[in-house]
């Protein structure tokens, strides 16, 4: 290894470039892990999805769950993505993607229960005995926010499942939510791939470089 | 890098599904499906390689579309043209199937980076 004793460095040793080639190479290799992670993730939420789905066609029939029964009509995709640039570094050039679930046109507010739904279940609403009257009309009127938001998601959600008959299984809205949380999973890996590319991209250019100078 | 690579921004996206029944059914549960007014479709549920190849093409190059997901085994049979295709958007996503699960060996964004796990781009950077 050649050491460039002009170069002015750090305690440690390092010069500014070297931390900064260190920096992407970290970031490269936590953005891979993450990445695997991730995939390892959607392969058991994908497992549960299946088993549920079979066990949905075994008890309504496999007439009843079936490719034959697909909506062919014209109709938008209730589940979306946005996609934007991420300005996170200059000319870096990379996507961003946002999931937009159940957010057809007629339910703006959708999204805005999706993301109140899923808070309420990361942060359960303690019950406190014996609490103020103020504290119990606060909960009450969140709750029914809450439930208000969720109804058209709901609505949404069984529409989706109308295809297969008005009664269906639990199974199969066990399986509805399995790849509703599969899509989660999935725009999570597409964030990660896109940065694990652009530190890829950073790491060779860096090698690349090297290489000329030599 | 020399160019900025720009990206096609969209805030309605679709995602889109080259897999076997269960997946797609699955997935069209969670309201991803999309059917225009021309009848077009944005899944396949998987039939002939000459129909994978062509719905690959059609996906990768419709612009109302943001990801494309294929399944890892159906990949395999069209494997030149995943690893061939290096555009951002629509981003490419290797998923399992019920019958073939993952193998981060055949993922052609790792097969694309793992050349700098290889003892000949260590050596190369040492010299």
């Amino acid at each position: 290894m050649v050491v460039d004793h002009e170069t002015p460095r750090l305690e440690n040793g390092q010069t500014d470039k070297e931390v900064e080639e260190n920096a992407n190479v970290l970031q490269f290799m936590d953005s891979m892990d993450a990445y695997l992670t991730l995939i390892h993730s959607l392969s058991s939420t994908l497992r549960r999805g299946w088993l549920e789905l079979a066990s949905a066609r075994h008890s309504m029939g496999a007439s009843r769950v079936n490719t034959v029964l697909l909506d062919h009509t014209s109709h938008p995709a209730a589940t979306s993505l946005l996609v934007t640039q991420d300005e996170g570094k200059v000319d870096s050039g990379k996507p961003h993607f946002t999931l937009c679930k159940w957010a057809s046109s007629s339910n703006e507010n959708s999204l805005l229960g999706e993301k109140q739904s899923s808070q309420d279940k990361l942060h359960p609403q303690l019950r406190h005995r014996g609490s103020t009257k103020l504290y119990e009309e606060k909960t009450s009127s969140e709750n029914k926010a809450s439930r208000e938001v969720d109804d058209p998601v709901q609505k949404e959600r069984s529409k989706s499942l109308s295809m297969f008959g008005t009664l269906v299984s639990p199974k199969l809205r066990a399986a509805q939510l399995s790849f509703e949380a599969a899509l989660e999973t999935l725009v999570e890996i597409a964030n990660m791939r896109s940065e694990m590319l652009c530190a890829f991209d950073q790491v060779n250019m860096k090698l690349e470089g090297r290489k000329d100078e030599k | 890098m020399a160019n900025r690579v720009q990206i096609p921004t969209s805030n309605s996206a679709l995602i889109a599904m080259i897999a076997d029944e269960d997946t797609v059914v699955g997935f069209l549960m969670a309201g991803v499906g999309n059917v225009d007014l021309r009848r077009k479709t944005n899944y396949l549920i998987v039939d002939s390689i000459k129909q994978i190849e062509d719905t690959f093409k059609e996906f990768t190059t419709r612009e109302d579309i943001a990801v494309v997901l294929i399944s890892q085994y159906v990949a395999n049979m069209i494997r030149f043209l995943v690893d061939s295709y290096n555009k951002p958007v629509p981003a490419i996503l290797e998923i399992p199937s019920k019958d073939h699960p993952y193998d981060p060996a055949h993922d052609s964004v790792l097969s694309r980076v793992k050349y700098l796990f290889s003892a000949e781009s260590v050596a190369s950077g040492r010299r």
